[in-house]
């Protein structure tokens, strides 16, 4: 017995051109690991045409409870694994990898003429980093931050705020990954969405959060 | 000088007293400081924790050094580790 339609489905016309439109866009993301490498699927998954990733790691054993990698992948540069992962969804998708840690000094030759940035690093100091090079070398490119995501509280405590500027953050902005604090992988997937998801939107003209 | 302080997460505690009118949201109010302060300045003046922090001043970077001028909008974010 057929289940009736509760939402109107779009016209498949209306979702090719939002696909194509997604199709055109560049976006750089620092960091491959819990937020990165699951941002970078969903992302991919949506039609985004090009990624930027960059991270200096190699796939561990420990990466395994919540990142997007395979046990036969440990030992290889996160880039790369991620890479592979990413063709096998779609493998018309442009990618460009950069086995590196991210700074002041090469920031500006690995991501310019991106259409937004995603930050997904995971000490403080690399966060903060980012977001001031990226406005400073990058002026007017949105950037996707997250803050806020460890532990087993709610995931409805995850939200997305236009922070400032050209600055959103995800998170629930205090949850500091610790011992009695890890990073979990819903968790973690709910803010990755939520980084996917609000670059989605700002690339397709909504920048509310 | 007269600016717009905004102070997020765990920094809003940080946020002066000051009259209901100041006050702008939550995070948010109007302070006012002696001219020609730095944003290193007013943040060690409102003793802000010397941790990781994202400082925008009119919706942009800005450093230390910056001098702030009267009306602008000085925003501090802490963020905290996890990714």
């Amino acid at each position: 017995m057929p289940v009736p339609h509760t939402h109107p489905v779009p016209a498949a016309e209306e979702y090719r051109d939002l696909r194509a439109k997604l199709g055109h866009k560049r976006i750089g993301i620092v960091g491959c690991g819990g937020l990165g490498s699951n941002a970078a699927w969903m992302l991919v998954r949506s039609g985004i045409g090009s990624l930027v990733l960059a991270d200096h790691d190699l796939v561990e054993e420990s990466n395994l409870d919540r990142q997007f990698f395979f046990r036969d992948q440990i030992g290889l540069p996160k880039t790369e694994a991620l890479a592979t992962n990413l063709t096998r969804i779609d493998p018309a998708v442009r990618l460009e990898l950069f086995q590196a840690h991210i700074d002041e000094q090469n920031f500006a030759e690995i991501f310019s003429g991106i259409d937004l940035l995603i930050e997904a690093v995971d000490s403080a100091h690399d966060k903060a980093m980012l977001v001031a090079v990226s406005s400073e070398l990058l002026p007017g490119v949105p950037i996707v931050s997250a803050s806020g995501l460890a532990g087993y509280g709610s995931t409805n405590d995850i939200i997305t705020r236009h922070l400032m500027g050209n600055l959103w953050m995800v998170g629930d902005l205090v949850s500091e990954v610790s011992a009695e604090h890890p990073l979990f992988a819903s968790r973690v997937c709910v803010a990755a969405g939520h980084e996917a998801h609000m670059a989605i939107r700002i690339l397709l003209g909504y920048p509310e959060a | 000088m007269r600016i717009q302080l905004a102070l997020f997460a765990s920094l809003t505690q940080y946020l002066p007293e000051t009259e209901n009118g100041n006050r702008l949201s939550a995070h948010a109010q109007l302070v006012d400081l002696p001219d020609g302060m730095t944003v290193g300045q007013v943040i060690d003046r409102l003793g802000l924790p010397d941790e990781p922090r994202i400082v925008f001043v009119n919706n942009r970077h800005a450093p230390d050094e910056y001098v702030l001028d009267e009306g602008e909008r000085l925003a501090v974010f802490p963020p905290v580790a996890g990714g």
